[in-house]
Formats: C-alpha cells, structure tokens, sequence
C-alpha cells in the first residue's frame, strides 16, 4: 500500500520526514478498543468449543468487554495519528460513532440476553461483538481498505448470526436472502472504492478529499467521470446497508423471518455503518457549495441529483408501504426504510457543506444526531416487542398489542415514547432529529438549487404525516381496544432495563436535546474540516496547482 | 413576574404528572387537584393580566439575558438586542434556541382565555367522569399546559413544539372518553393536523434559514425574527423567474398556512372539524373550540402577517374569499343541523371565517376586530358546549328533535344558553357584535364584496341560533328519556342545574356581558401589537413587484385608507 502521506508530501515543495513508528503506535493506541473487542470476541468463540457454561455467563463476558471498551474510549487522550499519514481518524464523528455504538451494543446485548439457547450462546455473543467491532472501525476508518474491512467484518459474522438461533426454514430463507444481496453489495461497494482510488491513487481518505479540494479547478475531463462512476457504485453498497430504495428488498422479509433481537440489530448497525460511511467516503470527499463553477461542482451536483431521488423514493415507498402492514416486525421494517430516506435528506445536504461554510446545522452534525434519537427509538420499539412475547402469546401482529395499556401499562407508555418519537411529535427526541435534518436540508439549498432542497425537504413532511398514520395504529390498539387474552410475556430485567432506558432517554433528549447537538455539530464539523497538511516550511502553498480558493461567498 | 409566566404554565404540568402516577385515584380527588391548579394558573394569569403595561407592544414577562459581547457568541454580533429566555440548546453560531417566555397584548389575551376556559371544562367533567377519572384530568391540565406555553412562546421552537404537543393529550382525550365513534374521530384529527403542523414546520425553520442567511444571524426568537424579516427585500429577492406565486415569500406562506389553516378551520379545510367535536367528550370540546381554534388564528397574526406580510398581501383575495365561504357555508350547514353538539361545531366553522375575513383585511380595524373575535368565540362556544353538556348528561341525547320546552325544567339552564347563543349572533351589547362589527368595517374598506356576503352569514347565524333556541327551549316540554325502562317510574327525573355547573358558566356570562358593553380594556392591550404587525403592511401598497394588489387597489382608494385614523373606527 503506497503510504498515503507521501504523495502528499511529493506534492507539496517541503519533504516532511514520517515518524512511521510513531504513527503506527498512535493508531494501535487509538484502534485499542476495537482489537480488545475482536480478542474478547475471538475468546468468547473458542472457549465456547471447550467450555459449558449457561448463556449468562457469555452474555455478562460481553457485556464486560464493551463496557472495558467504552472505558478506554473514554479514557484515551486526545491527538491521535497524522489524519494524512494514518489509517485512522481520530476524531469527534469517531468518538461519537463508537461512543453511540458501545452503548447501543449494551442495549442490543441486554434485549438479546435470554434469546439464545445456551449450547449456541457463545457463537451467538462472539458474533455480536464482532459485528461492533467491525462498525466501530467504519466509524474511526480513514483509509478506503479499512473502512471496507470494518464492513465485511459487520456482513460476515452477521450471516452467521442469521443462521445460528433457529433452524426453521423462514430463517434460512431469511438469511439466504441477506447473504446474497449483502455480497452482491459488497461487490458494488468494492467497485466504487476501486474507481475513487484510480481517481488520484490514494486511499487514505482525508488525502484523497484535500488533493480533490484544492485541485478542484484542475481536475481534467475523465476525471469527473470517474468520480461519478465511484459515486454511484459506493452510493449502491451503502444505500444495501442503509436499506434505501432500491435496495431495500430484502429489508422487510428478513426482519419478518429473523429473531426479533436480529431485527433489531439488522434496523440499527448496518444503518449506522452505512450512513457514516457515505459521511466518510462520499460527502466529505466530494461535497461543495453550489456557488462555485468547478469540476468538483459538477460531480457535488451529480451526487445531489442522486441523493435527491433516492432519498425522496426511499421516503414515499418506505411510509406508503408501511401503511398496508399489520405484521409488527414488517411494519417495523419498512419504518426503517423511511428512517433511511430522512437520513438521506441529511446525506443529501451533506453534499452542499464544505469547509468554512457558514451553515448552522451541517447535513452530517443532523445525520448523526438522526442516527443518535433513532437507536434510542427503534431498539426500544423492538425491545417492547421482546418483553411482550412469550412462546404462548406471540407478539407478531399489531392486533397482538390490543389493550397494552390496560394490561401493562408500563410497557405500553415506553412503546408509546419510542412510536411517538418515531413519528417525530415533540417533546421527543425525534422531533430534533427530524428538525435538524429539515434545516440542514434547507440551509444547504442555496443557489440555483433551494428549490430542490426546499422540495426535498416538504416531501419529507408529507411522507412523515403519511408515516404517522401507522405509528398511530399502533397507539390506538394499544390504548383504545380492550386487551384479550392470554396475557402477555414478561421478560428478564435486562430487557426491561434497556426498554426503559431507550423510552427515558427518548423523552430526555426530546426535552433537553443539548448534549446530542453538542457530540453531533462536533462531529459534523470533523466531516468536512481538512487541515492542513504539517509542513517544515510555514511559507509553503498547500499542494495545489492552482491557487487556492477564497472562503465560500455567499 | 417572569417567574409568575412560567409558575403558571408548570402548574398544570406538575399536577398533571402527579394524577398520571397515581392512576388508581378517586374521581373525587382527582376533580378537586385539577380544579385546585387550574384555578391557581388562573389566579397567576389574572395577575399577569393586571400587572400588564398596556402601552408597550413588546413581550413582557420575560426572562431577558444581559446582552453578552461577540467574543463568546460568534455571529452575535449586535449587543443592543434583547436576548430574551433561558439557555436550552446552544447551535454554536448566534443565541440559539432558548426557553423563552412571555407575553403580549395578543397572546395575553389568549393565555387568561384558556386558563378561564379550563374553569368549565373542568366543572364539566365534575360529575359526568366517572371511570379513569385521574388520566382524563391529567390529560386536560396536559392540553393547557400545552395552550399555555404555546401563546407564552417567544421563541419558534418551543412555539412550535407546544404546538404540535397538544395534539397528544387532545388525542388521548378524544379516543378515550369520546363518543361512540372516537377511535375515527380521534385519529382523523391527528393525523389531519399533525400533516398541516409539519408543513408549517417548514416554513417555520425555512424563515430562520432564511434570516440566518441574509443577516448573518441565526436566531429563533420571534420577535427578533420578525423584526428581522422586515427588513429583508423581499420583493427583490427571487429566484430566477419573478412571479408573485414563486415569490420565497408566497412559498412560506403557504407552507405555514398549512398548519394554521387546518386550525383555524378555513373552508376547505374543516372537515375534521364536526367529527371531532361531535364525539369528544365535553371538556374537549370546550377547549377544542374554544382556544384550540384560536392557535391556528394565533399562528395566522404571528407568522403569516407578522412575518410573511407581501406573502399575505398576494393572497388576501384567496384567503377572503375562503373565509366567506366558510362563513355561508358553515351557517348554513349548521341550519341543517339536529343534533346540538354538530350545530354548535358547525357555527364554529362559521364564526371562525371571521375571525379570518377579519385578519385579511390587512388593516387596523379587521386586525382589532379578528383578534378580540377570537377571545369571543372562546367564550360563547365554550358557554354553548358547556349548555350542550349539561343537556346530554341528563338526557343522553343531543337531537333536537326529542327535546323541547326545556325552559320549564331547566330555567337556569334556558337562562344560559339564550345568553351565550345571543352573544354567538352578535347582539349589539353582547361580546360577539364587539367583534364581527369592526370586522365587516375592515373588509368593507378593503373590498366591500367580500364584507357584504360575509353579513348574510350573520343573518344566517342569528337564524340557526335561535332555532336551536326555539327547539331546545321553548314550545311544549318534551322529555327524552335516556333508558327505555326509566319510563315505569313515570316522569324522568332530571338533576337541577348544580353549583359546580353555574360556577362553570357564570364567569363566561359575565364576560360575554363585560365585553359587550366595555371592551376597551382588551382593544387597548391587543392594540399596540397590532399596530406592530399592520406596519409591515402599508408598504405593500406601494410595491411595484406585486402587481395583483395594485391592480386590486384603486388609486383612488389607497390614500384614504391610509389616512383614515383608526382609533375611531373601534366601537367604544
């Protein structure tokens, strides 16, 4: 792998002597919590061959490890690796992607505690704290190999996820499904990262968007065509992941086929991991403002076409096909197809913020604040669904909820809080998430496109009135019809934890939102922020041949 | 006195968490902590209204930050502005969005208004709620509380987010304790509103946009933003093609015309409205009709006159002649009516097509008469809900048909009812001509047409009001009896009127007197607000990018409008 650094430094006049041991200490140091993970994880699995324990001892294991991890997440000091010369980043959209990601990985853990049997449990948690770690490394990856790395490490331990717990023939089919389109994925994804190397031979991702950036006037006539043909071809892979239309056939079959605990994780990491890796590679190498005539422009206005229509088909098919769904999991499904397309409006806005723009709320600070106020909401939906089920009184319909309120009244207040977020109605965390995105989106629209933003941007609010109708059946069966009988499950007190810890903090960040806009305008501001190349000599011009260009006017 | 505003509003707040976490309580227990914290909002409500300075058009009653240097707020940059509320959620670049309470004469106006409404809403639950008593009681002190911070609102964020929150409580309320097709009507009129709230929340974040990026200053604060706006040229910002309906102006207005609109109900737009009504419990209603409808009217002078001004100039004509069909329409559905409740929410269609004629007619008079019509409906619609309660938790019917001669029965009740429905029809002397009057005069100046059809619909509504009277009171005394079996013990016996329904409806009666025959103490507090938000208008006159309203505006006319002093137009 040619260091990426290099060519930077070939570029520029000045030759900067590398530190590699350095480097290379700085991103072990930083990579820490992911390589204790996969060590834990790997541990996990082998010992699972040798030793018999019950599924709690494997599930507490887990939950140490992440909680180790998150420990020296938070403890690690600040400054990490050269962002040109490394294959991590270190900064605030990693430490918020992992942050998120840890706490939510608690969660999934405490709703999957008791959804194994023992004998498969230590496959079941080593495949779950796989999945984390690779997610982890999408969010802190600066480098194209890395970044597909973290992703196949999210895909392939979920295969095996999709097999292990039940081998009745709806789950293999499920699974099989999932299999296939994810390679074929893969495939697509692979291709576009190929293209966006040949564009400048680089793969370290902060390098490749600053030599596009300051060489924007320059780029030459195939160029542009290779940037577009890596836009599609990426935007396919990750658009699988974050089920949008067009790929987001298989979201709702294999939710429904699934183990409800999979569903869950299926709506939330490969979402999470999709969206930050459009932030990283897409959006952050290729988003400018709309005023400046460059080639960069040509290809920003391509990737905003492009959103545009996958966004607005995501939201209209995802909300409209909601509507016709009585199957709990299904609906749930297309729900997060819908969540996808009001991240990609967020995407969508992304691609108009660069450096130093004047925005207020950047298309990705409102993604990750989205991605936030979503896991929160749709595990805690799918997590009152587990404490409701039992293998007498299955919960798989939206009638199954009928009188929720008289019956457990508790249950049916937290599943109210993460619909009602869901739904984006104030006082609840969704509300904010639906709001930044909507500004984000029209702050982006400036120029000769405010009124495809502004467009965008009402398509979003209808489809969201459109999608309130099936959140709100669920509310009505649940509080205005009588309960039937037999009663409902109950479940261990990890899932009740997590349950109330998702509706808690949905109502907390619904009234004090300030703490998520605080992690997520700092890691907005990490996307696009490009700094400077470290040079011996301070006179030098950045590495660009033409000169570089004023701050954006507006 | 910032400090009474925001008591007032967690008052209801506070209650209503305790009677939520303790569901098991008695029905009688429940009533007295509701009653006793309405009354004590109302109290501090009463005392924010006395303690108001009418002549300051500004908000009162806020928390106001000392205006800080641009060093730690970047983008901030004007140190002479107010910086008004609490920190909430810093956006890195300007104040931010901020908790932000206060009062004008308008939404003064509006904030007595609903704590007096509550008053009978609660009285008229007293006896009639029964089963989960303490969830119905939490859920009404949640609706005010809602009401409340939403007129208190300085800031658009929290406006907006006590806007749609009341749509929860209203919804439980409505499925819950509603009539026997609630679960339809509850979920029509959530999802009816809540489609037309989110179009509204962008145009709301779109005006933000906007300001932020021709001033350089991001600020969610509505008096800011409105002064803000002002100064903007809009009529020369455009996109590329220069028509009126692409104008960003229209754009915004009609996206926050959604949301109000829905409201309001304007014409087309009203059809959640009767179902709603008809079948929610009576302490609903009142609050539905009676300060529910004010916020889409509320919206209306804040938003889209207050901000979007050349927006309500080009489509004044539209928005008047909805408004007139609404007026006729509404009345004469109302006619047409049987059953009490559906009268009453039909009239309310009607009456509140005033309120709008009113409002644009884009000049002081309609704006006085628009906003004091609205305190007015509240009042009457809430005293013609109470009466229709009152029936119906005796006889269990509301057709009109199966009752009648009630004024032998009932006197005290028949007393009532003529009092409230003769303010609806907008008697002199009563509340209701207070306000239709100066709104006919204010369309009359502004296009004569519409004021003259809109004073069929008074005709109308005086008809359909004293039929109902004529029905429901007067003529032989027929009974209905509720159960088929009570017949066998003869006569049915029927409840006289209790205190705790005269105390419900006694403040109303003698508001609806007190402003028919002295208004001035309200004109003189809503006025200086008006007179802010007409200012934006008398530009638009002399606009020469809007050529709708200079061809609609004859020459002749438009100095004499502007010269005509507007203090005597007021009825004293």
């Amino acid at each position: 792998m040619t260091p990426a650094s290099l060519l930077v430094a070939q570029a520029a006049t000045a030759q900067v002597p590398i530190d590699w041991l350095l480097i290379g200490r700085q991103t072990l140091r930083v990579l820490l919590p992911e390589i204790l993970i996969v060590l834990a994880a790997t541990a996990i699995m082998t010992a699972g061959a040798f030793v018999r324990r019950p599924r709690r001892t494997w599930a507490g294991l887990s939950v140490l490890t992440l909680l180790a991890a998150l420990g020296l997440l938070l403890l690690m000091p600040g400054g990490g690796p050269d962002p040109y010369a490394s294959v991590v980043a270190h900064d605030a959209l990693a430490l918020a992607t992992r942050i998120g990601l840890l706490l939510a990985g608690l969660i999934v853990l405490a709703l999957a505690h008791d959804q194994v049997d023992d004998d498969r449990a230590p496959e079941f948690f080593g495949c779950l704290l796989f999945i984390h770690a690779g997610a982890m490394l999408v969010g802190t990856s600066n480098e194209l190999v890395l970044l597909f790395l973290g992703l196949e490490l999210v895909s392939i331990p979920t295969y095996f996820l999709l097999y292990l717990p039940r081998r009745t023939a709806t789950t293999q089919e499920a699974a099989t499904k999932y299999f296939f389109l994810s390679i074929f994925s893969s495939a697509l994804l692979l291709f576009g990262l190929a293209y966006l190397y040949g564009l400048t031979g680089l793969s370290n991702l902060k390098a490749l968007a600053y030599l596009i950036h300051w060489n924007r006037e320059s780029l030459t006539l195939p160029q542009p065509l290779f940037a577009t043909i890596a836009l599609v071809f990426i935007m396919a892979g990750l658009a699988f992941r974050a089920a949008a239309v067009p790929f987001h056939f298989y979201a709702p079959d294999v939710y429904q086929g699934s183990p409800t605990v999979l569903a869950a994780l299926l709506a939330w990491v490969p979402k999470v991991v999709g969206f930050v890796a459009m932030l990283r590679v897409l959006t952050a190498v290729f988003g400018t403002e709309a005023l400046t005539a460059s080639n960069l422009t040509t290809v920003s206005n391509k990737a905003v076409q492009l959103t545009w229509i996958v966004a607005a088909a995501t939201l209209i098919l995802g909300n409209t096909v909601a509507l016709a769904q009585d199957n709990l999991k299904r609906l749930l499904a297309y729900s997060s197809i819908a969540h996808a397309g009001y991240l990609l409006i967020g995407i969508t806005a992304a691609f108009r913020n660069a450096a130093g723009g004047s925005e207020s709320v950047l298309g990705a600070d409102s993604v990750v604040f989205y991605l936030a106020t979503y896991a929160l909401m749709t595990l805690g939906a799918f997590g009152v669904i587990l404490l409701l089920d039992s293998r007498e009184r299955p919960v798989e319909t939206i009638d199954d909820l009928a009188g929720l309120l008289w019956a457990r009244p508790w249950a049916a207040v937290a599943l109210a809080l993460c619909v009602f977020s869901l739904a984006g109605i104030p006082p609840l965390a969704g509300f904010w998430g639906k709001l930044r995105i909507f500004q984000a989106a029209l702050e982006a629209g400036r120029g000769h496109d405010t009124a495809a933003f502004q467009a965008l941007v009402v398509i979003g609010v209808l489809s969201a009135a459109i999608g309130a109708y099936y959140y709100l059946r669920i509310i009505v069966v649940m509080t205005l019809r009588e309960p039937v009988d037999p009663p409902l499950g109950r479940a261990g007190w990890p899932t009740v934890l997590a349950v109330t810890a998702c509706a808690v903090l949905s109502l907390f960040f619904g009234v004090y939102p300030a703490p998520l806009t605080r992690a997520s305008r700092a890691a907005g501001e990490a996307v696009v922020n490009l700094p400077d190349p470290i040079t011996t000599d301070a006179g030098t011009p950045p590495p660009t041949m033409a000169a570089r260009p004023a701050p954006a006017v507006r | 006195m910032p400090i009474l505003l925001i008591l007032s509003i967690l008052i209801p707040l506070l209650a209503a968490l305790a009677l939520f976490l303790t569901p098991r309580l008695d029905y009688r227990t429940a009533r007295q902590v509701a009653l006793g914290a309405v009354l004590a909002s109302l109290a501090l409500s009463l005392v924010l209204a006395v303690a108001f300075d009418a002549d300051h058009p500004g908000p009162q009653f806020a928390l106001v930050e000392p205006p800080t240097g641009a060093a730690d707020n970047p983008g901030w940059g004007t140190a002479a502005e107010t910086v008004y509320g609490m920190r909430w959620i810093d956006t890195g670049r300007g104040p931010g969005i901020r908790f932000a309470t206060g009062l004008d004469g308008i939404s003064l106006a509006l904030f007595v208004l609903t704590a007096v409404l509550m008053v009978p809403s609660v009285f008229a639950s007293w006896e009639s709620v029964t089963k989960h008593a303490s969830a119905h009681y939490a859920l009404m002190l949640l609706l005010m509380t809602g009401l409340l911070g939403l007129f208190a609102a300085l800031d658009v964020v929290l406006f907006y987010i006590f806007f749609e929150f009341t749509l929860i409580p209203l919804f439980f309320l409505i499925g819950l304790y509603g009539g026997p097709e609630r679960r339809r009507a509850s979920v029509l009129f959530f999802l009816y509103t809540l489609a037309g709230s989110l179009l509204t929340l962008v145009g709301v974040i779109a005006l933000v946009v906007i300001h932020y990026q021709y001033t350089d200053v991001l600020t969610f604060s509505i008096p800011h933003l409105t002064e803000g706006l002002r100064h903007l040229p809009w009529s020369r910002w455009t996109y590329e093609a220069t028509t009126a309906w692409t104008s960003p102006q229209a754009l915004i207005f009609l996206l926050l015309f959604a949301g109000f609109a829905i409201k309001v109900p304007l014409f087309p737009f009203h059809t959640w409205l009767p179902l709603a009504h008809v079948e929610a419990p009576t302490a609903g209603s009142i609050l539905l009709a009676g300060v529910l409808l004010k916020v889409g009217g509320y919206g209306f002078l804040r938003f889209n006159l207050g901000m979007t001004p050349y927006g309500a100039a080009h489509f004044m004509p539209l928005l008047a002649t909805l408004a007139v069909i609404g007026i006729i329409y509404g009345a004469l559905t109302a006619l047409a009516q049987t059953d009490v409740k559906r009268l009453v929410a039909y009239s309310s269609v009607s009456h509140m097509g005033f309120v709008v004629l009113g409002m644009f007619a884009l000049n002081d008079v309609g704006l006085d008469g628009a906003t004091i019509q609205m305190i007015n409906h509240g009042l009457t619609t809430g005293a013609l809900f109470t009466c229709v309660g009152v029936l119906y938790e005796r006889y269990h019917t509301r057709e009109m048909d199966r009752m009648g001669g009630l004024w032998k029965r009932l006197p005290l009740l028949a007393f009532f009812l003529i009092l409230a429905s003769l303010g609806s029809a907008a008697v002199p002397g009563l509340n209701g001509f207070v306000g239709e009057f100066p709104i006919l005069l204010g369309q009359f100046a502004r296009d004569p047409f519409y004021a003259i059809i809109a004073s069929i619909g008074m005709i109308l509504g005086a008809w359909y009001l004293l039929l109902m009277l004529r029905r429901v009171l007067f003529g032989p005394l027929v009974e209905p009896h509720a159960h088929g079996e009570s017949r066998a013990h003869g006569a049915h016996p029927v409840r006289p009127i209790g205190w705790h329904e005269i105390a419900g409806l006694a403040p109303l009666m003698v508001l609806i007197v007190a402003i028919g025959v002295y208004p001035k103490p309200i004109f003189d507090r809503i006025g200086p607000p008006l007179r802010a938000i007409s200012a934006g208008f008398p530009t638009i006159d002399e606009l020469p990018g809007s050529p709708q309203l200079t061809q609609r505006q004859t020459p002749a006319r438009a100095p004499r409008l502007a010269a005509r002093p507007t203090s005597q137009d007021r009825p004293r």
